[in-house]
């Protein structure tokens, strides 16, 4: 494996595993696939993008916009497809079907307001290479290394001491019983959506760093995140980063030996073998054994 | 939905839309049979109307008639307009149905969240469509072929169903199809270069083609391959296996334990409806002369599930109806571009957002709260001295019952006036005997009220012990213990009685 397959494999690694976590952490605390999590992803993307053209090319405003526009989508999610259906019957597929059509409406929205046309975002990082003895590493790449891998444990320090962390993880352990303890699930479904979609913001910004902006940007990303937290079995947060090390490094080194076009196939036979092996993903406990 | 004959106090005072059929007096009892089955064509039962005296007959299940009609509809609409464009829309809705009929039966039957229905469509057709074009078989045995594949599609992707499930078989589906999109777009085989695999043998003749003969064939075709499946998802979801499934799906625990392989019954009806999908596959194949990559794009099983959901999961009509709108929408407003897309997704949004259960789903959603309100307002109205409030008041069949509770109520307000402690003090000092006239009246009304829950008293050996018990008012059911005191004089006795009644009557 030569040094830039490994690079990039790291890179796309802590993209995915920032998706696959606020798709898994969502899951296990709200009961909700959140199919609109592409859709945060794209309008991160345009929101950066926005920001970038008028209020200035400067890393953190780029940044910032982009994460902010997360949250805001996360916002409205909370608002459309969870707070009016979360203590109806079917809720699950209800919330599912909810986040889709979110997304189906928001990416032609985007589509109209903004065109197919691609938006390129400034390198928030600047562009230059380091070289740390033989590795070469792009300033973007190993931005992205840091910035994710340092927003991760934050965020894993967070939820492991902060009162707010404790609920969060309480909700994600047993609903009722956290309900039952006092805490409040539409506070923690505010919290935990705007992070997640603020989460998302984040990796719209650093995976525009080697792609671009387009209404449909989301899609994939939606893909990746959902196979890597279903991989790692949903409401684990472990599981999820090993499932996006499996998967992101899956994808480098198939698009460096096989091809771009054998990306997904490869993976996805990938995903047929373990789910074979472990019909929960790699961390995922049976339901019998999870506390629902 | 409730099929059991209504009651008559469910059933009368609500103004129901009910085909009514006047019957011969001895014809009641004549039923007609599906032959050889012990079926009657519709469900039904015989009553005389109240205001006429004359026997009537009523539908108990109306859905075999909205079922006739719609389909009929269905089936003349489009011909009636006649127009290419609408040809082409009512053969992708008669299509996408028959699709969506058998999706219906994977995962409202069979519980199974698949999402490779329209990959086994897609490799039938493939299949099919080579096997056509290479070595030369005619439409008929591609249908037939397209049914195999579908069978032995549907082994392959079932199996793994007895292990996986929820989410996590929908991960490994589309994984499925997503490596049958690969596959197809990059194989020489399978017409990577023309974007497609085209050249299939068709039912359609040679000179009908891309015209309105041609068209119309195709819908009429299309249309009786929606029937079909109607009638398989009929037979599968209607009959044992369906019921087998519908008991796992209460309580998968209850079902093992009445001895329910589920699992089985699960794999057979995913393994019949991918047969049949295979089937359409065939058709798809031999209506379009090929098959295109769009048959294992995520974005188009997005849009058949948009067609479940919005119709109602679990249901036929839900699948029928769920196409229709969306079709419709998709087809007819084309000129308008993307917006169509966001106009589907509105749709979807505010479905699921105000419906439970899609579209058909409203119905039972708004009898429930309509009931829910109905019986808040009635609750509230009964303590008004239970009296019959008009709402009520349609409901009973014995209209003496309003004017003698209306009575009684205006009796119970005059009488409440005169309970005063004077009065209680009066009956205390002497129960028997002559009293004064409000007494008397009010006594009166105590001895003339029914034998259900009525208070008397008691003799547990006579002259020694008494107490009080309220009565059943059911001839042969013992009366009820009031409370355990026990008195040994008559006359505290007669006045404990006494207070029970005035106290209930102080408080109705």
């Amino acid at each position: 494996m030569d040094m830039f397959t490994l690079m990039s494999g790291l890179q796309l690694t802590c993209i995915y595993g920032i998706l696959a976590i606020g798709v898994s952490i969502i899951w296990s605390s709200l009961g909700m696939l959140n199919l609109a999590h592409g859709f945060t992803f794209a309008v991160s993307g345009y929101g950066a993008w926005w920001a970038a053209t008028t209020l200035g090319n400067s890393g953190w405003i780029v940044l910032g916009a982009g994460v902010a526009t997360g949250g805001l989508v996360g916002l409205c999610i909370y608002f459309v497809a969870f707070l009016y259906i979360y203590d109806k019957p079917n809720y699950p597929i209800r919330a599912l079907i909810a986040t889709m059509a979110i997304n189906m409406v928001g990416v032609q929205t985007l589509m109209w307001l903004f065109g197919p046309r691609m938006k390129s975002l400034p390198k928030v990082f600047g562009s230059g290479v380091v070289r740390l003895g033989e590795v070469v590493m792009t300033y973007g790449q190993m931005g992205t290394i840091i910035c994710s891998v340092g927003t991760l444990g934050a965020l894993l320090t967070w939820l492991g001491l902060s009162r707010r962390g404790l609920e969060i993880r309480a909700v994600m352990q047993n609903r009722e019983g956290a309900a039952l303890v006092g805490i409040s699930l539409r506070t923690t479904a505010l919290w935990v959506l705007v992070l997640t979609g603020a989460l998302a913001g984040l990796a719209a910004v650093l995976l525009s760093q080697t792609f671009f902006v387009n209404p449909y940007a989301g899609l994939q990303p939606l893909i990746k995140g959902l196979i890597v937290a279903l991989l790692g079995g949903l409401g684990s947060i472990g599981g999820a980063m090993i499932g996006a090390l499996i998967i992101g490094f899956a994808e480098a080194l198939t698009a460096s030996y096989l091809g771009g076009q054998y990306v997904l196939m490869v993976q996805f036979g990938m995903i047929i073998a373990i789910l074979l092996i472990r019909p929960r993903g790699i961390a995922g406990l049976l339901d019998e054994s999870r506390e629902e | 939905m409730d099929k059991k004959k209504p009651s008559d106090n469910t059933l009368v005072g609500r103004r129901r839309w009910l085909p009514r059929f006047i019957l011969a007096g001895n014809r009641t009892l004549h039923r007609r049979y599906i032959p050889f089955t012990r079926r009657t064509w519709f469900q039904g039962y015989a009553e005389v109307n109240p205001r006429n005296l004359v026997r009537e007959y009523k539908l108990d299940d109306k859905r075999p008639w909205f079922w006739i009609v719609g389909l009929v509809l269905a089936f003349i609409i489009p011909m009636v307009i006649g127009t290419n464009l609408v040809y082409t829309a009512a053969i992708t809705f008669a299509m996408y149905s028959a699709i969506n009929l058998m999706w219906m039966l994977v995962i409202g039957t069979a519980g199974i969240f698949s999402l490779a229905t329209l990959a086994v469509v897609g490799v039938s057709a493939y299949l099919t469509a080579w096997l056509s074009i290479d070595f030369g078989i005619t439409w008929p045995m591609m249908l037939i072929l397209g049914a195999l594949i579908g069978l032995v599609v549907g082994v392959i992707i079932g199996l793994p169903a007895l292990r996986i499930d929820g989410l996590y078989f929908a991960l490994l589906t589309m994984g499925m199809v997503e490596l049958c999109r690969v596959y197809v777009v990059s194989s020489k085989v399978f017409g990577a270069a023309q974007g497609g695999l085209y050249g299939a043998d068709t039912f359609i003749p040679a000179d009908w083609q891309f015209q309105t003969p041609g068209l119309v064939l195709g819908y009429v075709a299309a249309f009786c391959l929606m029937l079909l499946m109607l009638g398989i998802y009929r037979l599968v979801n209607g009959q044992r296996l369906g019921l087998l499934l519908a008991t796992a799906r209460e309580s998968e625990a209850t079902a093992e334990a009445l001895g329910i392989n589920y699992q089985l019954a699960r794999l057979t009806v995913f393994v019949i409806s991918s047969a049949a999908l295979g089937f359409i596959g065939g058709f798809y194949a031999a209506y379009y002369k090929g098959a295109s990559p769009a048959l294992f794009s995520i974005d188009m099983v997005m849009l058949l599930f948009a067609m479940l959901v919005i119709g109602g999961i679990g249901r036929a009509e839900g699948a029928v109806v769920g196409t229709a709108v969306v079709v419709f929408i998709d087809k007819i407003f084309v000129e308008y571009g993307a917006i169509r897309l966001v106009i589907i997704g509105l749709i979807m949004l505010a479905v699921t957002l105000f419906a439970r259960n899609g579209i058909l789903g409203v119905r039972l959603q708004f009898v429930e709260f309509r009931n829910k309100t109905k019986s808040g307002r009635r609750a509230q109205r009964t303590e008004k001295g239970g009296e019959a409030m008009p709402e009520e008041a349609t409901e009973i069949r014995d209209k003496d019952q309003i004017y003698f509770r209306r009575f009684d109520k205006r009796l119970r307000e005059d009488l409440k006036k005169m309970v005063t402690p004077e009065l209680i003090e009066e009956h205390r000092v002497k129960p028997l005997g002559q009293h004064s006239d409000s007494l008397e009246r009010v006594l009166n009304y105590f001895r003339r009220a029914g034998g259900e829950n009525k208070y008397v008293l008691y003799e547990i050996s006579p002259g020694i012990e008494y107490k009080v018990v309220a009565t059943t008012g059911i001839r042969g059911l013992l009366p009820r213990d009031v409370d355990d005191v026990v008195y040994t004089d008559k006359n505290e006795a007669l006045h404990a009685v006494f207070l029970k009644r005035v106290q209930d009557l102080m408080e109705s």
